[in-house]
C-alpha cells in the first residue's frame, strides 16, 4: 500500500493514538483508571448515538434529530418511573419513542418525499416541544429503581457495564453495517439510488431503515443517560447532536476514506472525548470545546466530502 | 419458437412528450430481437417499461402467454428480466464485484447468521467477467477508476448475475472499442446458444444485422416495422430508419 493511501485510511487515526500519548504525558490524572473510565462512559454515550446518524447518514440521510429524540425518550422514561410504572416498561417505552421517531422521520423522507435535512428539523423540533410538555419545564428527579440504576451506574469487576454494552452494540451494528446484505443495501442506496432501486433493492425500505437505526439508538441511549443521571430533563441529550455530527464525519476521514462507516465513527468518538477531556484537564476554558468541534465538523467534511454533499443538497 | 414476450399498445407520456404511443412487439423464445430508430425515437423508453423502471400509461406485457405488471425493477427481475441499461447506472464508488452481485449479494452461514460470502462473490465475478473482458482481475477495484468499456463490461456482468430467462441490452457496445465490441457480439450470441431471450438495442447496424433474428424498427413512439430474416441487411435497416416506409420489401 502505497504512504498516501496509508495516510488516508489511517491518518486520523494514528492521529488519536499521538493524541492518546500527549494526554498521557502531560495531562495530569489522564491515565488514572478513573478518568479513563469516565472517558469511556462519555464514548459509549456518544458512540451509540454517533453510530445512529452514521446508518441514516450511509444511506445519504441526514438525521439532525437524534439528540432532541434521545431527550425526549429520556424524559418519556423518566415520566412513566415517577408515575409508578415498572422500570422495565419504563425503557421499552423509551426506546419505543426512538424508534418511531426515526420509522415518522424515514416516512417523510421516502413517502412524504420532504428532504432529510428539513425533515429532521422538523421532527427535532417537535420532539424538543414533546420533552418539555411532558416534564413542564423541569426535570423528573427522585427516587429510582436500583436495578434501573445498575444500567447506567452498575459494575461487572471493575468495568462499568455501560462500556461492555457499548462494545457488544459496536461489534453488532458493524457486523450489520459491513458484513449483512442489509448493511450493502443501505450502502449501495446511499451511493446511487437509482443504481440500487434498478438492481432490484428496495431502497425506501433501505432509507426508512437507516433513520430507524437513527431514532432506535437515540431511544437506547436515552435509557442509559436516564440510569447514569438519575434524571431526566429535556434537552438533556443536546451537546450530543454536534459531538456524534463531529464523530461520524471525523470517522469518514478513515478506513474506508470519504463514507461514513461504523468503525470509523467509533474511533472518531474516543478522538472527541479524548479532546474534551485533555482540555478540561489541560485547564482550558470551556469554550474552547465548541470552537474545536467547529473545526473538526469543517476540516473533516472538506477532507471526505461525497457523501455528506449528496444528503445535504439534496434538496 | 413460441413468443416469449409479447407487449400490445405500450403508451407512455412524460407530460406532454408522447415517449411511445403504441408500441406492440413479438419477441420469439430463444431468439435475438433488435429494437431500432433514432435518436428519441423511445426505444430506452420500451426497454424501462419491460424492466419496471418506469411504467406504462396503457397497454399490456405478457411473459410466455401471462399478462404481467412490473410496478418495481424488482419485479421484472422476478419475473426473469436482466436488464443492462444505457446509463449502465452503476455505483462508481463501490468496487466491481460489490456492483456486479448488487441486490444479489451472497451469503454463507456463520454461527447461524446470513453474512456476506464476500470471497465467493469475488471469485464468481471473476469468472463473469473473464468472459467478457479477461484483462480486468482486481474485482475490489472501484467502477470509478474504470473505462468506460470496462463498466459496460461491470453492468453486463451484472445481468449475467442474474441468470436471467430474458437478456435486455441497451446501446451495449456504444462506449466500446472494436475489439470490446466484438466481445460483446459473442456474449449476445453465446446467450442465445444457452437458450435465452435477448433484446438488443444498438445504433450499430452492421451489429444488429450481424446478431439479430428479428428486428423492429420504432420510429417517433410507433413500431413501423418488423424484419426478420434475409431483409436484415444494415443497408435494409438504415433506409428504413430514415424513411419510416412501413411497406414491406416484398
Ligand atoms: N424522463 C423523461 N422525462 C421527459 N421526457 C423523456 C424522459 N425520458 C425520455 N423522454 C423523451 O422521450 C422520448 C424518447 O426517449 P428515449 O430515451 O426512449 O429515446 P431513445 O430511442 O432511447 O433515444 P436514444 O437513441 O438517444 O437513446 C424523447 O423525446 C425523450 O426526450
Ligand atoms: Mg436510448
Amino acid at each position: 500500500m502505497s504512504t498516501r493511501k496509508v495516510i488516508e485510511m489511517y491518518g486520523t487515526a494514528l492521529a488519536g493514538l499521538g493524541l492518546f500519548v500527549f494526554l498521557s504525558i502531560f495531562a495530569n490524572n489522564f491515565l488514572s483508571s478513573a478518568n479513563l473510565f469516565n472517558v469511556l462512559k462519555q464514548v459509549s454515550f456518544l458512540s451509540m448515538l454517533a453510530f445512529g446518524f452514521t446508518f441514516a447518514l450511509i444511506t445519504s440521510e441526514l438525521d439532525l434529530a437524534f439528540a432532541n429524540v434521545c431527550s425526549l425518550a429520556a424524559v418519556v422514561i423518566g415520566f412513566l418511573i415517577s408515575t409508578d410504572v415498572a422500570w422495565p416498561l419504563a425503557v421499552a417505552a423509551g426506546v419505543a419513542t426512538g424508534f418511531l421517531a426515526g420509522l415518522l422521520n424515514g416516512l417523510l423522507v421516502t413517502v412524504a418525499k420532504v428532504p432529510s435535512l428539513i425533515s429532521t428539523l422538523g421532527t427535532a423540533s417537535i420532539a424538543n416541544g414533546l420533552a418539555f410538555m411532558i416534564t413542564g419545564g423541569v426535570a423528573f428527579v427522585g427516587r429510582w429503581d436500583p436495578n434501573f440504576l445498575f444500567l447506567g451506574r452498575g459494575k461487572l469487576g471493575p468495568i462499568p457495564v455501560i462500556i461492555l454494552f457499548t462494545l457488544v452494540l459496536f461489534l453488532i451494528v458493524l457486523t450489520l453495517s459491513t458484513q449483512t446484505r442489509t448493511g450493502v443495501h443501505l450502502q449501495a442506496t446511499g451511493e446511487n439510488e437509482e443504481a440500487a432501486r434498478r438492481s432490484g433493492i428496495d431502497t425506501r425500505r433501505a432509507k426508512i431503515i437507516g433513520l430507524v437505526l437513527s431514532g432506535l439508538a437515540a431511544g437506547i441511549t436515552a435509557v442509559f443517560l436516564v440510569a447514569n443521571l438519575s434524571s431526566a430533563a429535556p434537552q438533556m441529550a443536546g451537546d450530543f447532536l454536534l459531538n456524534g455530527i463531529a464523530a461520524t464525519l471525523l470517522g469518514m476521514t478513515m478506513f474506508t476514506p470519504a463514507k461514513p462507516n461504523i468503525l470509523g465513527t467509533f474511533v472518531g468518538s474516543l478522538i472527541i472525548v479524548m479532546l474534551s477531556n485533555g482540555l478540561v484537564l489541560l485547564g482550558a476554558q470551556y469554550y474552547i470545546q465548541d470552537i474545536m468541534l467547529g473545526i473538526i465538523i469543517i476540516l473533516s467534511v472538506a477532507v471526505s466530502a461525497s457523501v455528506l454533499k449528496r444528503a445535504a443538497f439534496a434538496l | 419458437m413460441p413468443v416469449k414476450i409479447s407487449t400490445r399498445n405500450i403508451v407512455k407520456n412524460y407530460g406532454a412528450v408522447e415517449a411511445l404511443r403504441g408500441v406492440s412487439v413479438d419477441v420469439h423464445e430463444g431468439e435475438i430481437h433488435a429494437i431500432c430508430g433514432d435518436n428519441g425515437a423511445g426505444k430506452s423508453t420500451f426497454i424501462k417499461i419491460l424492466a419496471g423502471v418506469e411504467q406504462p400509461d396503457q397497454g399490456e406485457i405478457t411473459i410466455n402467454g401471462e399478462a404481467r405488471r412490473f410496478d418495481s425493477p424488482q419485479a421484472s427481475l422476478q419475473a426473469g428480466i436482466a436488464t443492462i441499461h444505457q446509463d449502465l447506472a452503476v455505483a462508481a464508488d463501490m468496487s466491481i464485484y460489490q456492483n456486479i452481485f448488487m441486490g444479489a449479494e451472497l451469503t454463507r452461514r456463520v454461527l447461524g447468521l446470513p453474512l456476506l460470502d464476500k470471497a465467493r462473490m469475488r471469485k464468481d465475478a471473476l469468472g463473469y467477467m473473464g468472459q467478457l473482458n479477461p484483462s480486468i482481475t482486481d474485482m475490489n477495484a472501484k467502477v470509478t477508476d474504470l473505462s468506460g468499456g470496462q463498466r459496460q463490461a461491470v453492468a453486463i456482468c451484472r445481468a449475467l448475475r442474474w441468470n436471467a430467462d430474458i437478456v435486455i441490452l441497451d446501446e451495449p457496445t456504444a462506449a466500446l472499442g472494436v475489439r470490446e465490441t466484438e466481445q460483446v457480439l459473442g456474449l449476445v450470441r453465446s446467450l442465445k446458444a444457452a437458450g435465452k431471450t435477448v433484446i438488443l438495442i444498438s445504433h450499430a447496424m452492421q451489429d444488429v444485422a450481424a446478431v439479430a433474428d428479428r428486428i423492429s424498427i420504432l420510429r417517433t413512439g410507433e413500431n413501423q416495422i418488423d424484419l426478420e430474416g434475409g431483409e436484415l441487411t444494415a443497408d435494409n435497416l438504415s433506409h428504413y430508419i430514415l424513411s419510416g416506409e412501413v411497406n414491406r420489401i416484398h
